[in-house]
């Protein structure tokens, strides 16, 4: 037996998954304020409609601790130390208040091209023990191709402030990209106490339980990760909701058509792609309080609208409006205002809960709007279905503008062709079925697509990463996560397959570590490039970088529901 | 403000041969850069996805002989798209400007292309202006070359156009490929001094090209009035280039660009792939972008470094004000020429095609109007690598040409045929975009 529970910013949602089909599960109102709470009560639930929890194999969660962190500025407060040698100018990586900028640079190719300054890193250094900053990221242009600089202030800064805790760009990303890696690092930094804090009270509380089972938190990516792995890297729980929706959406369908998935929440619906039965990721990585970051995602798009949403009256307009803010649950499920819901059951005679209710609220709005009730729901679904529709589309676009850099990529890039909608959540039911038809889709509702999200996080497999970048010329070989890797035999003689090869035993090797052998063998190859290097009409080396991963999909047992 | 339109395509997947310098590796160290430094993630930029040029925006263009499959290969027509593509977000107002950082590069390419020279097989400026002019109706353009070598290609497409300025500053012909560019080549009769070269002695420095785009490049836009400036943006000028011997920097590339404003910049040559290629390419995009690069420089660069020679200086400032003088007295000589001119100027060419080993000959005909600037009539032949002898005869009309020549070009393409004597005869008229070629073995009509 699996359990999944998805907190999210409305709603937690919980299963107990077996075999093929959800044996119950559990939606209460999110307390944003004590997510442990929230999280526990749903468990409590869940255990408490089981005869035996000595079955249950795997627990994953998903939460939105760490956005809620950042988003109210509860995170710890940190110096953010910057090596950005040349190029754009200091004031583009002013990222915080806390930035801090140091002398030295490395090159694309590993190169130092600017040595350290000693007595500035050692002045820096006192400032911030000054300034009593407990957390320091410390981040380097191009730390990924040469960490030497970074770990050299770190050690520095150990010496002079050995009680503060000192993070560095090259443990948490080697992609390229160095305001990213900054504020990915930044992010960690800041976040890592209170993270650790909740990893913490989640293991004792299931141990009060009696529980022995695996507990995984669930990534923006769509895979898992074990409980322990989340604190490295805790930035990488970020939109682990909407994931497991677009998973959930995954499991119910299984197949490869084009579709998007449409989660409408209470306050919010979130969009997703998936191409060929694969979600698309974002390709410029996980924004987090509007920065972008190296957290993998999936391509994602939030729209402040939901089955919850008010409707309102506006005066100085005269039109009617649907606010971004919900209020409570929608008037047919006594709430006490019209919302997107209620439009639609009146329109279409859906016959949700309290019709009547739905129908007073809706008049009270058209009498102030001086029309008659059918044209007010007429109005309002109107507005929800150009919202979406325009974002769908802007989704497409997007997706077919992404840059190329090969020759291949643009010459079989084709437009987006939609096959269909899959609806999740509560609400999906009411809204999708119609938006498809205009769409002229199909549309998918299944029996569990109020609880997608939380079966796609019971069910989802672990994913993992290796990225292995290798220049024969400069002596290089490193490996993310890992660092610098050992080379088998004369690196000079490196070729592709070989390198391939280096990067599958790396990840079968971190697999293990994790306790994640079940899946070594379940990788495939997500990007390989090689360069030969020409100097004066002479190969002189070689550069290869290859990324291996364990792609989000779901477990061994997983093989479909039933009903 | 708008954000600049920068188009990345490195084609990663294209080479000339695999140890040419037109190679793989050529931007990736651009690449890592531009990545690395997160420029495209700035509001200031918006990064760009490329598309395929169509048959018709070659032909608009070139006469591609036998046809456009013999040797134009993708990656020919995903660079050349590219530079569509940006043309259309600088004329929808997306973007204030733009930079495509592309290959395989376009400027030596000539109106008649049997092969590759100078690495180039289609000139991907060209083909954007003709495409803006088109679509766009784009009337005045200025194409200002700062690759190190003469933009020899681009030159001869607008030799005998009096709307289309071209300005080349590059290492003297003497000592570099390919061999021209000298302050004699200043136009046809109907379009003297819209053509003006600037050779420069080896190891010039940043001095001296600043002192040719004050003194003379920048003057002569102001005067000539451009609807598009174009940069035809080689960086093969810079100290560390294998290919030639100049003593340009990047920040002296960023300086010229801040200079210049150009709409559109293209990228050309430029082999100095670690020491060069990463620090211009940032430099001209933050340039265009309105973004401080006084933080930006090569790791061994030292100011002073390089200093201009007096006797350099002289000899700039003498062409300096020779070719400014020149362009002044345009109107004059045209009108001279106009008069006392045949009805026909005729001009004989040799070509070399340097990559492929193509020796062409063509003998160039240019109808002497006295409205328009004449319908231009090429006939070339060529041996092919293939062994295949082609003669092939080319009619060009411009898009600025009057009625009658447009009618004059048609009908003598109908001649040609008749006259049966080439293996291909091709059409070009820009005026109702219609692109024709005729081949004489199969009696066949091919149409773009
Ligand atoms: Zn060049
Ligand atoms: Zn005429």
């Amino acid at each position: 037996m699996l359990i999944g529970i998805d907190v999210g910013g409305t709603y937690t949602d919980g299963v107990v998954f077996d075999g093929d089909h959800i044996l119950s599960s559990v939606k209460v109102p999110t307390d944003d304020n004590n997510l442990l709470q929230t999280l526990l009560q749903v468990l409590d639930e869940l255990l408490n409609s089981l005869q035996n929890v000595d079955q249950i194999s795997r627990i994953v969660l998903s939460t939105t601790l760490v956005t809620n962190i950042l988003a109210t500025g509860r995170g710890e407060r940190t110096a953010l130390v910057l090596i950005p040698g040349f190029g754009l100018p200091h004031n583009a990586y002013q990222i915080t208040t806390d930035t801090f900028f140091l002398n030295g640079a490395i090159d694309f190719r590993g190169r130092e091209i600017e040595g350290l300054d000693e007595n500035e890193i050692i002045t820096l250094a006192q400032q911030i023990k000054k300034m009593n900053f407990k957390r320091v990221a410390v981040v380097g242009k191009f730390s990924n191709r040469n960490a030497s600089q970074e770990l050299e202030i770190k050690e520095l800064f150990q010496q002079i402030m050995p009680e503060v805790s000192i993070f560095t760009g090259s443990q948490v990303s080697n992609q390229l990209n160095f305001p990213r890696r900054a504020v990915t690092t930044f992010y960690t930094a800041m976040i890592l106490p209170e993270w650790i804090n909740f990893a913490g009270q989640i293991e004792a509380a299931l141990k009060s339980r009696g529980l022995q089972s695996e507990i995984h938190i669930l990534k923006a990516d769509g895979g898992t990760m074990p409980l322990h792995k989340s604190l490295e890297k805790p930035c990488e729980t970020v939109f682990s909701g909407p994931a497991a929706s677009t998973m959930g959406a995954l499991a119910i369908t299984m197949d490869t058509k084009n579709s998007v998935v449409v989660d409408i929440g209470g306050s919010t619906s979130d969009l997703s792609l998936m191409i060929d039965g694969q979600p698309l990721y974002a390709s410029r990585g996980a924004e987090i309080e509007g920065k972008l970051t190296h957290v993998e995602s999936f391509s994602l798009k939030s729209v402040a609208l939901g089955g919850d949403s008010p409707i309102i009256y506006n005066h100085e307009t005269g039109k009617v409006d649907i606010a971004a803010s919900r209020l409570g649950p929608a008037a047919c499920f006594n709430g006490n205002a019209a919302t997107v819901t209620d439009a639609f059951n009146q329109f279409y005679e859906l016959g949700l809960g309290d019709t009547k209710r739905s129908n007073n609220f809706l008049g009270e709005i058209a009498a102030l709007a001086q029309i008659p009730i059918n044209e007010l729901c007429d109005q309002v679904i109107s507005q929800v279905f150009e919202r979406l529709e325009t974002e769908i589309k802007a989704m497409f676009l997007q997706w077919e503008n992404e840059p190329a850099y090969r020759v291949w990529e643009v010459v079989n890039r084709s437009p987006f062709r939609l096959d269909r909608i899959i609806g999740i959540g509560a609400a999906a039911g009411i809204i999708v079925p119609q938006l498809a038809r205009r769409l002229g889709v199909e549309s998918v509702i299944h029996a569990y697509s109020p609880v997608a999200n939380a079966l796609g996080a019971a069910i989802v497999r672990p994913t993992m990463s290796v990225q292995l970048h290798i220049d024969t010329q400069q002596g290089i070989c490193i490996a993310q996560p890992g660092g610098e890797v050992e080379s088998p035999g004369n690196l000079n003689n490196m070729q592709m397959e070989d390198a391939r090869k280096l990067a599958i035993e790396i990840l079968a090797e971190q697999a293990v570590q994790a306790g994640l052998q079940d899946y070594a063998q379940d990788y495939s190859i997500q990007m390989e490039e090689q360069f030969n290097l020409i100097r004066s009409y002479h190969r002189s080396g070689k550069i290869f970088d290859v990324a291996v991963q364990i792609r989000p999909g779901f477990i061994h047992k997983y093989k479909g529901v039933k009903i | 403000m708008k954000p600049t339109g920068v188009l990345f395509f490195p084609a990663f997947d294209w080479a000339i041969t695999p140890t040419h310098p037109e190679r793989e590796e050529r931007l990736l160290y651009t690449r890592d850069q531009l990545f690395e430094e997160g420029i495209m993630d700035l509001p200031q930029i918006r990064e760009y996805h490329p598309r395929l040029a169509s048959p018709a925006d070659i032909a608009r263009v070139h006469f591609v002989v036998p046809d456009l499959d013999s040797h134009i290969t993708e990656a020919h027509l995903v660079a050349a798209g590219s530079t569509l593509v940006v043309a259309d977000a600088y004329m929808n107002r997306e973007i204030k400007n733009a930079f495509a950082i592309i290959r395989p590069p376009g400027h030596h390419a000539m109106s008649v292309s049997h092969g590759n020279r100078g690495f180039c097989n289609i000139n991907n400026e060209a083909i954007m202006i003709e495409y803006m002019r088109k679509k766009y109706n784009i009337k005045r353009v200025a194409i200002i070359d700062t690759d190190v070598h003469h933009g020899d290609g681009t030159q001869e497409i607008y030799y005998n156009d009096p709307d289309v300025l071209f300005i080349s500053f590059h290492q003297d012909g003497r000592t570099l490929y390919p061999g021209s560019g000298f302050t004699s080549e200043l136009g046809g009769p109907l379009a003297w001094g819209t053509t003006i070269n600037i050779p420069l002695l080896p190891r010039t420095t940043d001095e001296g090209i600043h002192y040719v785009i004050d003194n003379l490049v920048l003057p002569i836009l102001k005067e000539f009035k451009p609807d598009l400036i174009v940069n035809s943006a080689g960086q093969d000028n810079h100290y560390t280039d294998p290919l030639a011997d100049m003593r340009f920097t990047a920040c002296g590339y960023a300086i010229l660009n801040e200079k210049l404003a150009p709409d559109i910049a293209v990228l050309e040559g430029g082999y100095s792939v670690e020491t060069a290629l990463p620090y211009i390419n940032m430099g001209i995009i933050m340039a265009m972008a309105g973004i401080d690069y006084s933080n930006l420089k090569e790791p061994d660069y030292d100011p002073g470094m390089f200093i201009e020679s007096t006797k350099n200086m002289n000899a700039i400032e003498q062409i300096v004000k020779q070719q400014l003088a020149v362009f002044r007295h345009r109107q004059d000589v045209i009108e001279e020429n106009r008069r006392t001119g045949p009805a026909w100027f005729n001009e004989y060419k040799r070509i070399f095609y340097d990559t492929d080993y193509i020796d062409e000959e063509q003998k160039v005909r240019i109808s002497n109007c006295p409205v328009c600037s004449g319908v231009r009539l090429i006939d070339s032949s060529a041996q092919h690598r293939n062994g295949r002898l082609y003669d092939v005869f080319c009619i060009s009309i411009p898009i600025n040409l009057c009625p009658e020549c447009h009618e004059k070009g048609n009908t003598i393409y109908k001649d040609m045929i008749k006259n049966g004597k080439y293996d291909l005869v091709y059409l070009q008229d820009r005026i109702d975009d219609k692109y024709l070629c005729y081949d004489s073995k199969t009696d066949q009509e091919q149409s773009y």
